[in-house]
């Protein structure tokens, strides 16, 4: 160490005063994961696709996520739905930006999740705020039968502006999918209003295809003009440590959450 | 309500029935106009390793020149991590954590930083403001003239995983830099940190080299090991504000903070020179 009156106070580490940003540094640091809670299953519900249906679409749901409870741990997170839309549309027309976009489209899922969290209280699942995921959802779930929780990450402000347009990138599918690989869960389900993924929209196109299992990078370069998950997810894929599949699921068919949780083909496996 | 979703905006009625992830409607939003929230307001960034970690030599006259500019400059103030977050990383890596485990356990190195500049700063009525108070923010400032948050943002476990190796990329040192700056319009984003430029090897000493003055964030030359987060350079290309600037300031100099508040050129400033054009070669 130079004897600089003004030099820094390290604590020796393999990291002391090198530079994070340097690639060299950064490639050294790569070393396995563990996995912290490798029975998880985080299943997302989708807003628009599920939770705005009402009680048709979400009570059945429910059920069988109950009927699942014995066998299999699972979290629940839940999307903002129509809400989010109409809070953007009136935001980008009062020229908020993203980071207030994030902010305010979150309180929209954390509402549907707390619909949730209390209509599967008396099977004993617990509403867990972002805080208390990070804090307590060990012991919850050692505690409860399972916790619900709010998709959207907790970036609020500080979300990353898109490249292209101002809409929040990381909604409720990146939320849930981050949640499954900081845990290493055993599996990450996304419940939609489709069978899973098509070449082109089946509500639209008659002659869509449809895909079972696709790499994240191979979906990407397709380029599809529109997909039923975040784009976003498909780049977190690309970079999974543990978590390095997801799978879609049709949500409104009862027995296909069943299905997914027992890793049978159900509608569409991407994968890293 | 009526049925038809009249009183929408058009866009707003594309935002409701279309899909997110179509890049047309992506586009779209990008005719909306920018609102700057806070207008007035400086972004300074406080580094850990490079300043907070100094001690007194670095700090106290950091905070006279602080303290001097209260009355005439508005100021965020973000203190980043430091060595004590290389020491957790080393710890936690070996331990086999995930990112966004290493992301909690990196933030509370900030906080600690904040924390410690509140102390010294409290006399003078500033306050510390974690990211659950910032609905707070512009009282503080109005009344004050600062507030103190800490430097890296509230990810937690939702930390995206970097390409490359094990370190929190989004999270680490780029909290308050390009994405807070396009939220408040910041009159400019000051990097207080050790270097005096941009050096291609900021840490070592023989062969590093200043790069030119002003500097276009993501060119080619800014370097394998840049002063400023790593995701920086691409935030800022994705930011919408024009005229944002992000300075890299050397501290050492007594008075180069204010210079950098006054506007005078100091330091090294990084700029988008288009961000539009950014957006159209992102887009497919």
């Amino acid at each position: 160490m130079k004897s600089n009156r003004a030099d820094a106070q390290h604590v020796v580490s393999r990291l002391m005063r090198e530079s994070l940003v340097d690639k060299k540094v950064i490639a050294g640091t790569e070393a396995p994961v563990h996995a912290i809670l490798p029975k998880l299953n985080v299943v997302q519900i989708g807003g628009l696709s599920i939770m705005d249906r009402g009680r048709r679409a979400v009570l059945p749901l429910l059920d069988e996520i109950v009927a699942n409870q014995a066998e299999f741990t699972q979290v629940i997170g839940v999307g903002p739905g129509v809400r989010a839309r109409h809070i953007f549309s009136v935001g980008l027309d009062l020229g908020l930006p993203t980071g207030a976009l994030a902010t305010l489209a979150a309180k929209s899922s954390a509402q549907n999740a707390y619909m949730v969290a209390c209509l599967l209280a008396d099977s004993g699942f617990v509403y867990l705020e972002a805080p208390f995921i990070v804090q307590l959802l060990p012991a919850m779930l050692a505690a409860a039968r399972g916790a619900v929780f709010n998709g959207i990450p907790p970036y609020d402000l500080w979300e990353h502006p898109p490249a292209v347009g101002k809409v929040p990138p990381h909604g409720s599918d990146a939320g849930s999918y981050l949640v499954g690989e900081v845990f290493g869960a055993r599996s990450v389900i996304l419940l939609k209003d489709v069978d899973g993924l098509y070449t082109a929209d089946p509500k639209t196109n008659p002659d869509a295809e449809f895909i079972a299992e696709i790499g994240a990078a191979e979906l990407i370069a397709r380029q599809l003009p529109t997909l039923p998950i975040e784009p976003v997810l498909l780049e977190l894929l690309l970079r999974a440590r543990l978590a390095k599949s997801i799978r879609i699921v049709n949500g409104l068919v009862p027995g296909n959450l069943t299905r997914a949780l027992n890793r049978e083909p159900i509608g569409t496996l991407i994968h890293r | 309500m009526r049925g038809d979703n009249s009183g929408l905006t058009e866009l707003g009625k594309r935002l409701i029935s279309g899909s997110l992830s179509d890049m047309t409607l992506q586009r779209a939003t990008e005719q909306t106009p920018d609102f700057a929230i806070l207008p007035w307001v400086n972004t300074v960034k406080i580094g850990g390793q490079s300043i907070m970690d100094r001690g007194r030599s670095a700090v106290m006259p950091l905070i006279d020149e602080i303290v001097a500019n209260l009355p005439h400059h508005k100021m965020i103030l973000g203190i980043g991590a430091g060595t004590r977050a290389r020491h957790i990383y080393s710890l936690a890596i070996d331990l086999g954590m995930p990112v966004g485990v290493l992301t909690v356990l990196g933030t509370a190195v900030a906080w600690q930083n904040a924390q410690m500049l509140q102390y010294l700063l409290a006399k003078h009525g500033i306050a510390f403001l974690e990211p659950e108070g910032f609905a707070s923010l512009p009282h503080y400032l109005m009344e004050r003239g600062a507030v103190i948050c800490q430097g890296m943002p509230p990810y937690k476990l939702w930390e995206e995983n970097p390409e490359i190796g094990r370190i929190p990329t989004a999270a680490h040192r780029h909290g308050l830099l390009p994405d807070r700056g396009g939220l408040w319009r910041a009159q400019d984003d000051l990097c207080e940190r050790r270097r005096r430029a941009l050096h291609r090897r900021p840490k070592k000493g023989p062969g590093c080299s200043p790069h030119s003055a002003h500097q276009r964030a993501g060119a080619p030359g800014a370097g394998p090991g840049r002063s400023r987060g790593r995701a920086g350079g691409s935030r800022l290309d994705a930011d919408r504000m024009a005229h944002l600037r992000n300075s890299v300031r050397q501290w050492l100099k007594p008075g180069q903070l204010s210079a950098a508040l006054a506007g005078d050129p100091v330091g090294t400033i990084i700029f988008n020179a288009e961000p539009k054009a950014a957006f159209a070669a992102a887009a497919p």
